[in-house]
């Protein structure tokens, strides 16, 4: 009896199955009924994400060609639009981490390592506390307080 | 190309999750220093040359801004994809997941650069 290459694929039935699959579809009222909305916003925050690590990057980089460079690029951030999007940007971030932070007790096991998973309360309290210090911390040496 | 992307899925959901939690710890505070308080004047340190040099150019000022600039890139190229899935549906999901995350690896490239001339 020769053992040469199977003819047969265990994984592939026989024949086409009794059972249509539907096409994805969007759920009922995606996405502006209840929490899709809050899921779509969310979701958006990727946008400021993307943007704004986009104009640190333009700052480092006009940092890099010199002071007039680095003071061109100060001038046109005082145009009311670049205030505008960075105020939103700072909103939406804040509530995007914020928001994460809650969702985050539902993504642990019940032990974590040896330890008792923390009540979800004091895992929120924790989280978002430390988002408030490195705020204030990033934005004082920013601000020129140290 | 989707085929190429589910092989990269555990790199990139690793650099995701990174970029979600280092750029929404830091951006808010620069945005807000450096997008509102600086340009309206009421953190006039802020649009200092000086004052910024000496910050980025610190060995640790330089990696935490190269997170800052890298990382932030990855969690919103893939929060972007699959908002894009959620509306478009897999259609176009090679072809944007190729812009989203090419458009990250080519910023990642060019912080590298940005950092390494100060």
């Amino acid at each position: 009896m020769s053992h040469s290459t199977p003819i047969v694929d265990a994984m592939k039935p026989s024949r086409p199955g009794a059972t249509r699959t539907a096409p994805p579809r969007p759920p009922d009222g995606f996405p502006s009924r209840g929490n899709y909305r809050a899921y779509i916003a969310f979701g958006f925050g990727g946008f400021f994400l993307f943007t704004v690590s986009l104009l640190v990057l333009r700052s480092v980089w006009a940092l890099g060609n010199g002071e007039a460079a680095w003071n061109r690029l100060q001038t046109s951030f005082q145009n009311p639009i670049y205030v505008l999007f960075h105020a939103l940007a700072f909103l939406w971030l804040s509530w995007f981490i914020l928001r994460l932070f809650r969702l985050f007790p539902a993504t642990q096991p019940k032990r974590i390592g040896p330890f008792q998973r923390p009540p979800d309360a004091l895992m929120v309290a924790g989280l978002s506390g430390a988002f408030v210090v490195v705020t204030l911390v990033v934005a004082a040496i920013l601000w020129g307080a140290f | 190309m989707r085929r190429v992307l589910l092989v990269l899925e555990p790199i990139i959901w690793g650099l995701f999750s990174a970029g979600m939690m280092v750029g929404g710890l830091l951006l808010p505070a620069w945005a807000f220093v450096m997008g509102v308080a600086g340009p309206l004047g009421i953190a006039p340190a802020a649009a200092s040359y000086d004052h910024f040099y000496a910050i980025a150019s610190h060995p640790l000022g330089r990696l935490v801004l190269l997170a800052a600039m890298a990382l932030p890139l990855w969690g919103g190229a893939h929060h972007l994809r699959h908002l894009w899935l959620d509306f478009g549906g897999l259609k176009s999901d090679g072809l944007v997941g190729a812009l989203c995350y090419g458009g990250a690896l080519v910023g990642s490239l060019l912080a590298i650069v940005a950092v390494a001339r100060l």
